[in-house]
């Protein structure tokens, strides 16, 4: 029974790796569909949005800062755009840098304010422990960040799909001349657009920070999987997000099983192999961002 | 003879090569040392080749610290385990560097703009796990140590030992002349003229007959070549190989070095660059702990206000109305990415 329970075990934690990175990386792509800027600092954000986590958390609950953080985060990013928007349209690397110099920057900050030390977190009380399921222990708050990202992941898709607004992001993304020519502030949309994604970094960051102890450096390590999840799936799908960020999560889950210490290497492997069979990508359409 | 020297070495070439042989008399009194000077050479080989890539074919590759890292690596497990000496392994830290960027330049060679960059970001990560998940052979964190600067001559005839700091700078300085002069030659070559043309219009140079990914993957795998060949010199240097080199943040500072000195406008760009950036990293640690927050700072600003660098901005100066075939600006977006123009 130990290896059955072992497999379930490393299935699950990758089912909730996958969810979790479904969600980094799509607010990653809502950033690069629509500013075609890859915002390095996205990881940065993420850590940041643990941190504001951890100084909100005792005053005001888990809940409140679980709605909190990610705010504070998306008004830095609301901040970070105004800069950001002098790369528009330029070489695609002014902004990459751009937003990686702001990734250093905002890293040095929180060694400034919280120093080196990694801070381990604790689930709320509600969720705290495993919960047995025959002869399966599983812990309580993986659960709930699994719930959590599908809610999420959900929200997204309902705002791109059936709000007005999301149809503005995304054919400001297709066509910004044509959304400029019907009237429509573009630079605002793409200031609040930038906002949602660094939004969606902090939410991250503050679910992740439970299961992963918080330390500066974690923001780098948690937006490389993203980006390869972003290429897996294919620049500017959704579901191809989600689809990649399953398969990076699972992947990572069970080579957990055979090579330990390998198992960061196999998402790049999927990365080449799905590359080799299909270069744009999952669900990756011909799109302007292939240029 | 004068039009030798103006292809082979044209006068600004020779003023770099005259400064940096007296440097090392001159550093002293300025309040710097030998050894800086070393890592500018060093640097700026790695630097001089990239901006083949940045900077004439307009390729934004983002992950080539690693391959600097990786030909440390090489030179140094084979001058271990393998060769020993110190010309055959430099060699081989060059190959190293260069296959493995020739693997990943298949995946990236069709790729351009936002996607190239993003490719490269991850395959160069991927060498940087594989330096700390293979630690029996690289010594992981701690680095692989113990390299050698053996002597240097003719066997039987002379002998330079390089040890000492100085000497070390002259070896440095004699494989810089030389790289500095390939790679001038190489942007001045008929294969230079193919990727600024890809730079100007991929889709220009594609329909003039060239097969531009083939010329994309050679290029990416040449300036792997040269930043495995500084890297190598770098393990030296260090007497060893780490893995800080290979992290996406010095990727991103040769990037910055070939941008902030001007790579885009002047061949000479990168190795300004990497003066001033290698100076300003001295000066601001010893400002203070967190110099870091400084460096993005500088980082961001220079993206906002010097986004032409510092030789672009001479060139400004100097011709008011940069015409668009010098390739001194980056192309405007019209240029490279209409939306509903020609892809």
């Amino acid at each position: 029974m130990p290896l059955v329970t072992e497999l379930i075990t490393q299935l699950l934690n990758g089912l909730v790796l996958g969810l979790l990175y479904a969600v980094i990386a799509l607010g990653f792509m809502l950033i690069l569909g629509t500013m075609e800027v890859i915002n390095f600092a996205h990881g940065a954000l993420f850590a940041l949005g643990g941190y504001f986590a951890l100084a909100l958390q005792p005053h005001v609950g888990w809940w409140a800062a679980l709605a909190l953080a990610p705010v504070g985060v998306g008004l830095v990013g609301l901040l970070m755009e105004f800069g950001v928007r002098r790369t528009y349209g330029r070489d695609p690397l002014f902004g990459l840098l751009f937003t990686f110099g702001a990734a250093l920057a905002l890293e040095e900050l929180i060694r400034i304010v919280w120093g080196s030390r990694g801070y381990t977190i604790s689930a709320p009380a509600f969720v705290a422990g495993p919960f047995q399921a025959g002869f399966l222990f599983y812990s309580k708050y993986r659960v709930l960040v699994a719930v959590l990202a599908l809610l999420l992941l959900g929200a997204v898709w309902w705002f791109l799909e059936r709000t007005p607004y999301g149809a503005i992001v995304k054919a400001g993304a297709h066509d910004s001349e044509m959304v400029r020519a019907l009237g429509i502030d573009l630079a605002r949309v793409r200031n609040l657009v930038f906002a949602l994604g660094t939004f969606m970094a902090g939410i991250a960051g503050v679910i992740a920070a439970p299961m992963w102890s918080l330390k500066p450096t974690i923001g780098a390590e948690a937006v490389m999987p993203a980006f390869i999840v972003v290429v897996i799936g294919g620049i500017g799908s959704f579901w191809g997000a989600i689809l990649g960020g399953l398969m990076v999560g699972l992947a990572s889950g069970l080579s957990n099983l055979v090579v330990p210490r390998g198992s960061i290497l196999v998402m790049y492997l999927l990365l080449a192999v799905v590359l080799l069979w299909r270069p744009r990508g999952l669900m990756g359409q011909k799109s302007m961002l292939e240029l | 003879m004068r039009s030798f020297l103006a292809e082979w070495t044209p006068l600004p070439m020779l003023g770099m090569f005259a400064l940096f042989l007296v440097l090392p008399a001159v550093l002293p009194w300025i309040g710097g040392y030998t050894y800086l000077g070393t890592e500018v050479m060093i640097w700026a080989i790695f630097a001089l080749g990239y901006n083949l890539l940045l900077g004439h074919t307009g390729l934004p590759g983002f992950g080539h610290g690693a391959f600097f890292g990786l030909g440390g690596y090489f030179l140094g497990m084979s001058q271990k385990w393998v060769t020993g000496g110190l010309w055959l392994p430099l060699l081989i830290g060059t190959l190293g560097a260069a296959i493995c960027g020739a693997a990943v330049a298949l995946f990236v060679a069709r790729k351009r703009g936002i996607y190239f960059a993003l490719l490269t970001i991850a395959f160069g990560t991927m060498f940087w796990f594989a330096v700390f998940i293979l630690d029996t052979w690289t010594g992981g964190e701690d680095g692989l140590t113990g390299i050698k600067r053996l002597a240097v001559g003719i066997p039987g005839l002379f002998q330079v030992p390089l040890q000492d700091n100085l000497a070390f700078y002259y070896f440095v300085y004699a494989l810089f002349v030389v790289l500095t002069v390939v790679i001038y030659r190489i942007v001045r070559s008929p294969f230079g003229q193919v990727i600024q043309a890809i730079k100007q219009s991929e889709s220009r140079a594609s329909a003039l007959g060239y097969d531009t990914a083939r010329y994309k993957w050679a290029v990416f795998t040449l300036s792997c070549a040269f930043a495995g060949f500084a890297g190598g010199l770098y393990s030296l240097a260090r007497f060893g190989a780490f893995p800080e080199p290979m992290s996406l943040h010095q990727s991103g500072n040769v990037v910055l070095m070939c941008l902030v000195g001007g790579g885009f406008a002047s061949f000479y760009g990168p190795v300004l660059g990497v003066a001033v950036f290698l100076v300003l990293r001295d000066l601001f640690s010893t400002l203070t702990d967190h110099w870091m927050l400084l460096y993005g700072l500088l980082f961001m600003a220079i993206i906002l206000f010097l986004p032409e660098g510092i030789l672009g901005l001479t060139q400004r100066k100097r011709r008011p109305a940069p015409s668009r075939d010098t390739g001194a600006t980056p192309p405007p977006r019209g240029e490279i990415a209409a939306p509903g123009g020609p892809r």
